[in-house]
């Protein structure tokens, strides 16, 4: 002990060291051991492209709307579409659901590239070296163009062949305006072609062109998509007043406004039958939207659904078509009557109520229950075990032509953009991994490269991405310390009134400013991400976390820590995890 | 300069007088005046301070403690509850040989709450190993907090300026505001005896073996000790100054009194009135205030009551299950003199009741029809309790 000596001559006897404590090395105590541990969050595997969330809303809070932008691209080539038109999965497993409400993903997505749009920026992604193999896609739809897309990130040039005068299939051609306007998907096709894609639009590839594209190229990617309506299977479904759903829609995006007059039945409870019946009534007919099931049992979006009713659409649940006459030059339809009894596949079933039908006069009926292929080569032959099926394509490596891949809605499951997008990609990283290691590779490869334990694949993480170092563990709600976040409402969604929106095929959803975008990003909990919150450095008790953002970046000094653990339970977003020391 | 001021406001002036460099408080009823004012003059430049605005008493504490073992002067002001939070500090704050100033207003101890003057909550960290001192009227509050700066300094033990909840920190009276320059002769700039220097770091407070912790024990008992010579000195300095002298006890007609008074805070002006009426009828009568409750002036009590018959002590306090907290002190303090007066314990006044002339001329009659007192102390006013169905 040494007696004070300072200053005054007075002696004070108190404790006081000029040892410093650095030679106590309190780290020999630990049995725990708290690390920097990234995780992964459930949107993020939720999204079948893939999309890296948390860390996209984590840049939007920071404002740095181009490298979220980027972010988003290197998964999905369709941000201004997606963040439209996407039934966004991700918002459904938000863990800030179990808080307040899931974050508002799909407008900040949509915020993100509107932002692009405005700045007219050009992204900086990563590319590979040039490969010698080239690629011909069939189809410029949204799997084609996302094949071509991340097959030119990765060096192979591609060539498009697109049958239509213009580029995006369904998107522009079965989608209305109202809900995904063109210059929203022209700009994301631009990011596209501006990689180096060559797009031949009004090139119907046929059988026999197939076979030419198959000898001057190293692949062929088929993604033409379904052309042919599905037969209602009743009699007089081929009567004149009776049609396609998506054939009215292409009608109307190819510039014409055919005849809606009188009451229009729309037969269907997907969004292509509440897209038909909502453009009937912007054209001024009447929609009665006739569906088998009940309103809660419809595909389409339920959001779609309510304006969809508010414009004044008139749905009929549980009927269905049975007989189809003319009379008097106007459409007789019989319905069959329907209830709901026992259960298969998991949900309700219905079936005829025996002796239950009535009749509707309308002026024509429009057919929206589903799609398939026009040609039987462009179906994959599941029954072929020689081909390598994959969740979102397919392959055929057999024999001395090229490699021909089947992709986009002949094979998804769900016949969505987001999911054509993952079987673009799928099918881009699996020729990849064929060209460069052979057709063994494939499989455990792209195993390599899923997000997480689920089943979507990450660019980012092919290319060797700070991704890949992401544990896959996926964060829960009770891992997120709540303590740090605010009850914050979602944003409201600014839109036009429904006087307005029923005059015109004008976009319903309004943009939000980028003050209420970052508000909204900020909602996001970055589940399994570190933002630099430094809890874990104010909350250390023997100051062992490092920043020195210098030269080592934060770290721990485990001379010191003695894995008390504070850090890893005041860290918000389950960034780092305790574990067992190992001796 | 004579002022009108508030009991609070007068601790606030003599803190900005003795140029406090930081102040850091949470509020608490009654006290929050005091500090209320000090952050307006740190805020508007009257006053060179940092004010530290903290989430509790005890954080309060934990501060000051900080920021007095960096060199400079601190103070602090709290009440009931929240010096009950301080107490862990409080004994920090002595060992440590901080002299940090703090103005406690005594406030009665919930539940049920209650904000009114009792003297509980400061008797009860009497063990804490700080000075205290129970004030009468604004005047004596200003001296001595201007005082206990320079004692607090000079022993390095931490103060208390002890004042009742309204009867004095709310009331306004007129008091002698020094001039800066006056308070500059009487009390220089701090100069530590040890501080915190980056230039030559250290530790203060680390592990101490019992080989050495009772020997620095034994240095604040001496410390205490000495404090109480040592106020003696500061009185002397203050009063060449400004001629004003309260002492660490005040006997009033003591010389003669057969019964004697024991009072402290605003009781005593009350009793000084009873004390006229009771002398008035011819009664020989007195009153000892004490002021320097620790250290506790044993030898100028003894003194002054050594020819006193009787004492009836007042406590505005309570030690459930032993008795009122100066009647113990008092029977401590006299129990080894040969001849001492026989001592009566009375409780009165607390949670914030009157004590008035009435009463206490009652605990003087009681006091002189009373061959011995009881065991513990007696108390006055108390009414049948009506509990409801």
């Amino acid at each position: 002990m040494i007696m004070n000596k300072y200053v005054n001559p007075d002696n004070l006897y108190i404790a006081r060291s000029y040892l410093t404590t650095e030679s106590n090395k309190t780290g020999s105590w630990r049995f725990l051991r708290p690390c920097y541990d990234e995780k992964t969050a459930p949107c993020s595997i939720a999204c079948p492209a893939g999309e890296d969330i948390p860390r996209i809303e984590m840049m939007a809070t920071q404002g740095l709307f181009k490298e979220a932008w980027e972010k988003i691209l290197i998964e999905n080539p369709f941000p201004s579409v997606c963040g439209r038109v996407c039934f966004h999965p991700c918002e459904g497993s938000c863990n800030r659901r179990d808080f307040d409400s899931a974050v508002a993903i799909h407008s900040l997505e949509r915020f993100i590239a509107d932002t692009a749009i405005r700045y007219g920026i050009s992204p900086e992604l990563e590319k590979k070296p040039s490969r010698k193999q080239r690629i011909a896609i069939v189809g410029a739809g949204t799997a084609g163009l996302a094949a071509a897309w991340f097959l030119s990130l990765l060096g192979y040039s591609c060539d498009v062949f697109e049958a239509s005068s213009e580029v995006g299939g369904v998107l522009r051609w079965g989608i209305p305006l109202y809900r995904l306007p063109l210059s929203a998907l022209r700009h994301d096709i631009k990011q596209i072609t501006e990689l180096g894609v060559a797009i031949f639009t009004g090139k119907k590839v046929s059988k026999e062109m197939l076979s030419e594209l198959k000898k001057k190229y190293d692949a062929v990617f088929i993604g033409c998509g379904h052309s042919l309506g599905m037969p209602l299977s009743v009699p007089g479904e081929n009567l004149s007043g009776v049609s396609e759903g998506l054939e009215f829609l292409r009608q109307i995006r190819d510039g014409k406004s055919p005849v809606c007059s009188g009451v229009t039945a729309i037969i269907g409870g997907g969004n292509t039958a509440v897209d038909v019946a909502r453009s009937v009534v912007r054209l001024g007919g009447k929609a009665l939207l006739l569906y088998r099931r009940r309103r809660q049992d419809m595909p389409a979006l339920a959001l779609e659904v309510e304006m969809a009713l508010e414009e004044g659409v008139e749905l009929e649940e549980l009927v269905a078509p049975a007989v189809i006459s003319e009379e008097n030059g106007k459409i007789l339809l019989t319905l069959q009557e329907m209830k709901v009894e026992g259960e298969e596949c998991g949900r309700d079933r219905v079936i005829a109520a025996t002796g239950k039908n009535r009749q509707v006069r309308v002026e024509r009926i429009l057919k929206a229950i589903g799609m398939q292929a026009s040609e039987s080569w462009q179906q994959a032959d599941r029954t072929d075990n020689e081909i390598l099926t994959l969740s979102h394509s397919v392959l055929d490596s057999r024999g001395r032509e090229a490699v021909m891949v089947l992709g986009g809605d002949i094979v998804n499951k769900t016949k969505s953009v987001v999911d054509a997008v993952a079987s673009g990609k799928q099918a881009a990283l699996a020729l990849d991994i064929l060209f460069q290691e052979g057709i063994e590779a494939v499989v455990p490869k792209l195993q390599a490269c899923l997000v997480g334990p689920g089943s979507s694949l990450s660019m980012e993480i092919f290319m060797g991405g700070e991704r890949r170092l992401r544990n896959k563990h996926v964060v829960s709600y009770e891992e997120i310390n709540t303590d740090y976040f605010r009850f914050s409402p979602r944003v409201t969604q600014p839109r036009l009134l429904k006087e307005e929106r029923i005059q015109s095929f004008e976009e319903i959803d309004l943009k939000i400013s980028a003050h209420m975008a970052m508000k909204e990003a900020e909602r996001c909990f970055n589940c399994g991400l570190c933002n630099q919150c430094d809890n874990c450095f104010i909350f250390c008790p023997d100051t062992s976390v490092i920043l020195g953002r210098d030269h080592q970046g934060r770290h721990i000094n485990y001379d010191y820590c003695k894995g008390c653990g504070l850090c890893v339970v005041e860290c918000p977003r389950n960034a780092m995890s305790l574990g067992e020391e190992k001796s | 300069m004579k002022r009108v001021l508030e009991g609070s406001h007068a601790v606030a002036e003599a803190v900005r007088l003795a140029k406090v460099q930081v102040i850091s408080a949470y509020p608490i009823t009654p006290q929050t005046h005091i500090v209320e004012i000090l952050s307006q003059y740190c805020t508007n430049g009257t006053m060179k301070a940092k004010f530290l605005r903290v989430e509790s008493e005890h954080s309060c504490m934990a501060a000051l403690i900080g920021a007095q073992s960096v060199g400079v002067r601190t103070f602090t002001a709290t009440s009931g509850q929240g010096l009950a939070l301080m107490h862990e500090l409080l004994h920090w704050a002595a060992g440590a040989r901080l002299p940090i100033v703090m103005a406690e207003v005594n406030r009665a101890l919930a539940p049920g709450w209650n904000i009114w003057v009792d003297q509980t909550d400061s008797l009860a960290q009497r063990d804490t190993g700080w000075i205290q001192m129970y004030c009468e009227d604004g005047q004596e509050v200003l001296d001595s907090t201007i005082q206990a700066f320079l004692l607090a300094e000079t022993v390095n033990l931490p103060v208390m300026i002890v004042l009742d909840a309204f009867y004095l920190s709310h009331t306004y009276e007129p008091v002698d505001v020094p001039e800066p320059e006056e308070v500059d002769r009487f009390l220089p700039p701090f100069a530590p005896k040890f501080q915190l220097d980056t230039a030559q770091p250290c530790a203060f407070g680390s592990l101490v073996g019992p080989g050495d912790y009772m020997d620095m024990r034994y240095q604040i008992a001496l410390a205490m000790d000495d404090a109480l010579i040592r106020f003696g000195d500061v009185e002397d300095a203050f009063a060449a100054l400004f001629n004003r002298r309260y002492g660490p006890v005040e006997a009033i007609d003591c010389a003669d009194a057969e019964i004697i008074f024991i009072t402290s805070g605003t009781v005593t002006s009350t009793c000084r009135l009873a004390l006229q009426e009771l002398r008035a009828q011819g009664e020989k009568a007195g009153i000892l205030k004490i002021k320097l409750f620790r250290p506790f002036p044993v030898d100028r009590i003894r003194k002054e009551l050594q020819a006193a018959k009787k004492i009836a002590v007042i406590d505005r306090n309570f030690s459930f299950g032993a008795s009122g907290i100066f009647a113990q002190e008092l029977r401590a303090a006299l129990c080894n003199t040969p001849r001492h007066p026989v001592v009566f314990g009375y409780v009165a006044g607390i949670g914030g009741r009157d004590v008035t002339p009435e009463l206490l001329k009652e605990i003087y009659w009681l006091t002189k029809n009373s061959e011995v007192p009881q065991k513990e102390s007696i108390w006055m006013g108390i009414q049948e309790v009506k509990y409801a169905d």
